[in-house]
């Protein structure tokens, strides 16, 4: 048995040597292709199948590595978002304060910054919570207001808080007149949540749509000049005493989140420089 | 058994070239037919073992385009070597069959090297044996010894159902 397959190996190695040699001289051309006769179609056959598995293969590694990369994109996206949202309301907040800012400095009055904290807005009453309150030495009545104008009163103060009520609130009165007229008048609030102006009917006849109101300064409570709104239309009543005219709040009181508390005297200065392009 | 015996000889062979790019790993692939023959070799003897590794190194030299006769002849050699020697191995411990498979790999290569200096080879011995013969034996020795274990793992199934 041991000498048959030492034959063999004998003979296999003689038949390889006589091989190369024949290939060394360049005679063993008719060999190779005998061998590639037989190796050839079984080669196309396994490469299909190769490449038909690897196609296989592939197809399902892409479709897990896109799903992997829609996962992470989708994770990525949502954490942008969120990111964004953040940044936004970081610079809509930045942007706020700085004009708050810029109006308390502006100011030639005591001011004191103050944070909605609340708002009740149904028609019975129209107030905003602020987190200044009896701690912080807050007066009834004290004048409230943001970069866009008058916001309110405050009505009252409790520890650590304070009401304000806005302009809009039925129950709230303000002195005022027209910037251009001098038409002298009272801003009242409706319970429909928009303000009117009150005026003599004899002191409006040339009042136009678009004209700024302003707070008079006339009570001591408010300092004239402060913007409360545009004349958006005219209620002209004819005979009568009075005449209406609906105003656009200059505050958007829905959207302020800070404002300043006018905390120091001076109540009858005017501020109008401090608001400017207003009027 | 024949017929497995002729498709692992004949595919193992000629399925290097094309499939075995596929298990490539770093550029490195194992030497599949040399594998195969080596466990038919433990299996069969000596006398299969050559002519296994003559077959299945002819058609390897034919599908890869090299010159005829150099890894039949090695393999040939191999598989006479291992089907003498493999009685006294303790071929079943993985501890056996990684290194085993390893130096025997390095083994065959520089056969193959000797062989081809005849030819006048030019490539250089030192980055032959460190980018192709080395890393070639390693993985040879654990895709061999993982080959091992599945054969045997699958004979021993073979006889719990039988």
């Amino acid at each position: 048995m041991r000498l048959r397959a030492l034959g063999l190996l004998g003979v296999i190695a003689g038949v390889c040597l006589l091989l190369l040699t024949l290939q060394m001289r360049g005679r063993a051309a008719g060999a190779s292709e005998a061998l590639a006769v037989l190796t050839t179609p079984v080669q196309t056959v396994l490469a299909r199948i190769n490449r038909a598995t690897l196609g296989v293969w592939g197809t399902y590694r892409d479709w897990k590595n896109v799903r992997t990369e829609n996962r992470r994109l989708r994770d990525e996206a949502q954490r942008l978002r969120v990111e964004a949202l953040r940044v936004t309301e970081t610079a809509s907040e930045n942007d706020r304060l700085r004009r708050l800012l810029a109006l308390k400095q502006s100011l030639p009055l005591e001011t004191m910054a103050g944070e909605i904290i609340a708002r009740e807005w149904g028609g019975w009453v129209r107030s905003l919570t602020i987190n200044r309150g009896r701690g912080d030495s807050v007066g009834r009545l004290t004048a409230v207001i943001a970069p866009d104008g008058l916001v309110g009163r405050i009505v009252d103060v409790r520890t650590g808080s304070s009401i304000v009520q806005v302009l809009t609130d039925p129950a709230s009165t303000v002195g005022a007149h027209v910037v251009r007229t001098r038409t002298p008048g009272i801003v009242e609030g409706e319970p429909r949540g928009t303000l009117r102006f009150k005026y003599m009917a004899r002191d409006g006849g040339n009042l136009q749509i678009g004209d700024m109101v302003v707070t008079s300064g006339l009570g001591g409570l408010f300092p004239g000049g402060i913007p409360i709104g545009r004349v958006r239309s005219i209620d002209d009543r004819g005979a009568a005493l009075f005449s209406y005219a609906q105003l656009s709040p200059a505050v958007d009181f829905a959207r302020i989140d800070e404002v300043l508390l006018l905390t120091g005297s001076g109540a009858a200065r005017d501020v109008a420089a401090s608001f400017k392009g207003d009027g | 058994m024949r017929t497995f015996l002729a498709i692992a000889v004949l595919g193992g062979g000629v399925a290097h070239a094309t499939v075995g790019s596929a298990l490539r790993i770093a550029d490195v692939a194992p030497d599949i037919p040399l594998i195969v023959v080596v466990l038919l070799a433990l299996r069969r003897g000596p006398e299969f073992g050559c002519g296994a590794g003559f077959v299945a190194g002819l058609l390897q030299d034919a599908a890869t385009g090299g010159l005829l006769g150099v890894q039949a002849l090695t393999k040939a050699v191999v598989g006479f070597a291992i089907g003498v020697v493999g009685t006294r191995l303790r071929v079943s411990q993985p501890l056996v069959q990684v290194p085993g498979l390893v130096v025997l790999s390095v083994l065959e290569g520089l056969a193959r090297y000797a062989l081809l200096q005849l030819f006048h080879f030019p490539a250089p011995f030192g980055e032959l044996m460190t980018y192709v013969i080395l890393p070639q034996a390693l993985y040879n020795g654990f895709l061999g010894a993982a080959l091992v274990l599945a054969l045997a793992w699958a004979e021993t199934l073979k006889e719990r159902t039988s």
